[in-house]
């Protein structure tokens, strides 16, 4: 916990005008430093640097993930990898039977380590086919969804303005778009983001 | 009383048959209906539209010939096969072409449910009762007026109720209303994440770390007026922690900061502030 807020510390002061100590490091030009790496993927071959699917065993920092064509994928969490559920989050979170997309390295032995992990993470339209506390009942191509609203997370995005925290704005009947957690195996979602119009 | 009953049942089957047609022959949107149903699984796209066509052809006639007297028994036996084969047919739907639309009472997509299952069923439970019908629906409702208007109203109520594609006219104003008076939604309140990404994304900051970054967002903490959002990014061969600094309540992308910051070290590499003035001549627009 200690360890935490003393990087925090450190990080919001170097955010706020900390001290650049780093001046040997030749050019500090962004634009120079920056040049973006040479796309290396054949046009129409899966992206190597991707990986989907469910999560069938956890053993140590890897993940063994069971990708919907039943391809198996070896995913390693690094100290540098971003966890989203919901809402950005830690490795123990992580449990078996999780959907997950990842993002990272291909390594020579085939495991994928990760840069970002968008756990049971879901995008989809719908109509609000009704409203109860918390709740949007969606109407999901025939389907019902139950898509919680999670205090303090869930946001709405309203004609494309910035997000806010209200939901009350949101109607029966309407079309919306939802981004959100996916409660596995079940109808149901957390809220992440609902897109609307109001 | 089962004569009241039993005689009105003409009259409702007919109502029902022959809204079912309006759809089918005078609304515009009859074609994508066909389209969207489980005949163009069953008989072909060619064949959907035509078939769809005759489908309310015969249910037109039969629907006047219900509510038009003389009543006779085969009217009613025809009714209820239709509606028995209307079952069979969505029962097949259901199965076979589940995204399939019903195309029943309305040209609104709308896929088999079981409420639709349960609508065909009532239909033909009303069409059996028919049978029994002993006399002509005018002089029932004229001889038992109330006893014959409660039995009309109800089935039609249940037939609406069964109808998911009615529900925009009944069943969503009155969640609207609910919803008005309940208010179940309200109490969000705070800055949530993706605002202060989006004010993040929008900046001269981000655009130029941008490059490096290899995560999504890692971490994020409030202080004071500013909200930290940290990735996990790369800078010359060195794992590094990029950590910007938004402004929290207020909307400014210009004022957002960013550090990145050796994770091993814990030195700061470089240090970006805020937006630097666009260089060349600058079109000012002001709102009017």
């Amino acid at each position: 916990m200690n360890q935490t807020l003393d990087r925090r510390r450190l990080l919001a002061t170097a955010a706020l005008g900390g001290v650049v100590g780093a001046t040997g490091l030749g050019s500090l030009a962004p634009e120079a430093a920056f040049a973006a790496e040479p796309a290396t993927i054949e046009p129409g071959a899966p992206d190597p640097n991707f990986a989907e699917g469910r999560i069938s065993r956890i053993s140590g920092s890897m993940l063994l993930v069971t990708g919907s064509d039943t391809v198996l994928h070896s995913i390693r969490i690094t100290d540098g990898t971003s966890i989203w559920k919901l809402h950005p989050t830690t490795f123990d979170k992580v449990t078996v039977g999780d959907g997950l997309y990842a993002r990272g390295v291909r390594l020579p032995d085939g495991t994928l380590a990760a840069d970002s992990v968008w756990l049971n993470i879901v995008n989809l339209h719908g109509h609000i086919a009704a409203v109860g506390r918390n709740v949007l009942h969606l109407d999901h191509q025939g389907r019902r969804i139950v898509a919680h609203v999670v205090p303090d997370r869930s946001a709405a995005v309203y004609n494309g303005t910035p997000a806010v925290s209200d939901l009350s704005l949101l109607r029966v009947g309407r079309h919306v778009q939802v981004l959100g957690a996916w409660h596995p195996d079940t109808n149901e979602i957390d809220i992440a983001t609902v897109y609307a119009a109001a | 009383m089962i004569d009241v009953i039993a005689a009105v049942q003409p009259l409702v089957v007919g109502v029902v048959l022959i809204w079912s047609a309006r759809v089918k022959l005078a609304s515009p949107h009859a074609a994508a209906a066909a389209n969207r149903s489980a005949l163009v699984r069953l008989l072909g796209q060619h064949r959907a539209l035509p078939a769809y066509r005759l489908l309310g052809g015969v249910e037109l006639t039969l629907g006047a010939l219900l509510l038009l007297p003389p009543v006779l028994r085969a009217e009613a036996l025809a009714a209820t096969g239709l509606a028995v084969a209307f079952l069979g047919y969505l029962a097949y739907a259901r199965r076979a072409a589940p995204t399939s639309s019903c195309g029943c009472l309305s040209a609104r997509a709308t896929p088999v449910s079981g409420r639709s299952l349960a609508r065909a069923g009532l239909l033909a439970v009303a069409g059996g009762l028919a049978l029994l019908a002993t006399g002509g629906w005018p002089t029932a409702v004229a001889g038992h007026p109330v006893a014959g208007g409660a039995v009309l109203v109800v089935e039609l109520a249940a037939v609406v109720a069964l109808s998911p594609e009615l529900d925009q006219v009944w069943l969503l104003p009155l969640r609207r209303l609910r919803a008005r008076l309940t208010h179940p939604l309200r109490g969000g309140s705070g800055v949530p994440l993706l605002a202060t990404v989006q004010q993040l994304q929008l900046s001269d900051a981000y655009r130029r770390v941008a490059p490096l970054l290899r995560s999504d967002v890692r971490e994020h903490w409030d202080e004071g007026d500013w909200r930290f959002v940290g990735h996990a990014a790369r800078y010359q061969g060195r794992l590094v922690t990029a950590v910007f600094a938004v402004p929290l309540a207020d909307r400014e992308p210009d004022r957002v900061r960013v550090a990145v910051v050796d994770d091993a070290t814990g030195q700061t590499l470089l240090n970006l502030t805020g937006a630097r003035p666009a260089s060349g001549p600058r079109l000012s627009i002001a709102p009017v």
